[in-house]
């Protein structure tokens, strides 16, 4: 997994693209900050329409239940675990 | 009585899009014709390799591959959403009828029932 600065906010984000928290989510982060897609919103990785923000992660077995495994880059795809870690490693945590 | 039921909700998230395909499948087992129609992030259902265990849920592959022995006389996909969230035609479900406009396709039916 990639080295994650922890001065960031966390944003977990669970709705489809088109949601209109989705777009809330996207237009409330800064450069610091990580984006974790899970459940519906990992339907944004193979969204042509939608643009991520560099700090994106996805959680696995959402990905795998939509058939998206193949659609993460290398280090974007993380576990329940690493989502925990991630947790505990940033000071402020938005969940959309 | 023709049914048309539409899918418009994404796949695992919510019970929706599950429920709906029990209705479907309900009226075709009391021989009543209906067709399922997927559109905006709904079409995502219709991507292959799905593998739910991970989310305590079972993958509709099967069923909806099964449809059309059940009595489900067509799936339909709205065109667009599918070129947005499959651009690869090899990772949609086979016997997918693609819809360029689901306003006409809407006419074409008694009822038109959404899910969720």
């Amino acid at each position: 997994m990639n080295q994650i600065p922890d001065t960031g906010t966390l944003h977990i984000l669970n709705k489809a693209p088109g949601h209109p928290r989705f777009v809330a989510c996207l237009a409330a982060m800064s450069n610091q900050d990580t984006l974790i897609l899970i459940e519906n919103a990992v339907l944004a990785l193979p969204d042509t329409d939608t643009v991520l923000p560099r700090q994106t992660l996805a959680l696995e077995p959402d990905l795998e239940a939509r058939g998206l495994s193949g659609t993460a880059e290398p280090g974007q795809q993380i576990s329940h675990q690493q989502l925990v870690q991630l947790t505990e490693q940033h000071p402020r945590i938005i969940s959309w | 009585m023709t049914t048309l039921i539409v899918i418009d909700q994404a796949p695992y998230g919510s019970w929706a899009g599950r429920e709906a395909l029990d209705m479907v499948f309900s009226l075709a087992a009391f021989d009543q014709p209906a067709a399922l129609l997927f559109t905006g992030v709904g079409v995502n259902w219709l991507r292959t390799a799905q593998s739910a265990k991970g989310v305590g849920q079972k993958t509709v592959e099967k069923n909806l591959s099964a449809a059309p022995l059940f009595g489900v006389e067509k799936i339909f996909a709205e065109q667009e959403a599918c070129e947005r969230f499959m651009p690869d035609t090899s990772s949609r479900l086979a016997g997918i009828d693609l819809v360029a406009s689901v306003k006409n396709l809407m006419t074409q039916y008694d009822h038109v029932v959404f899910a969720g």
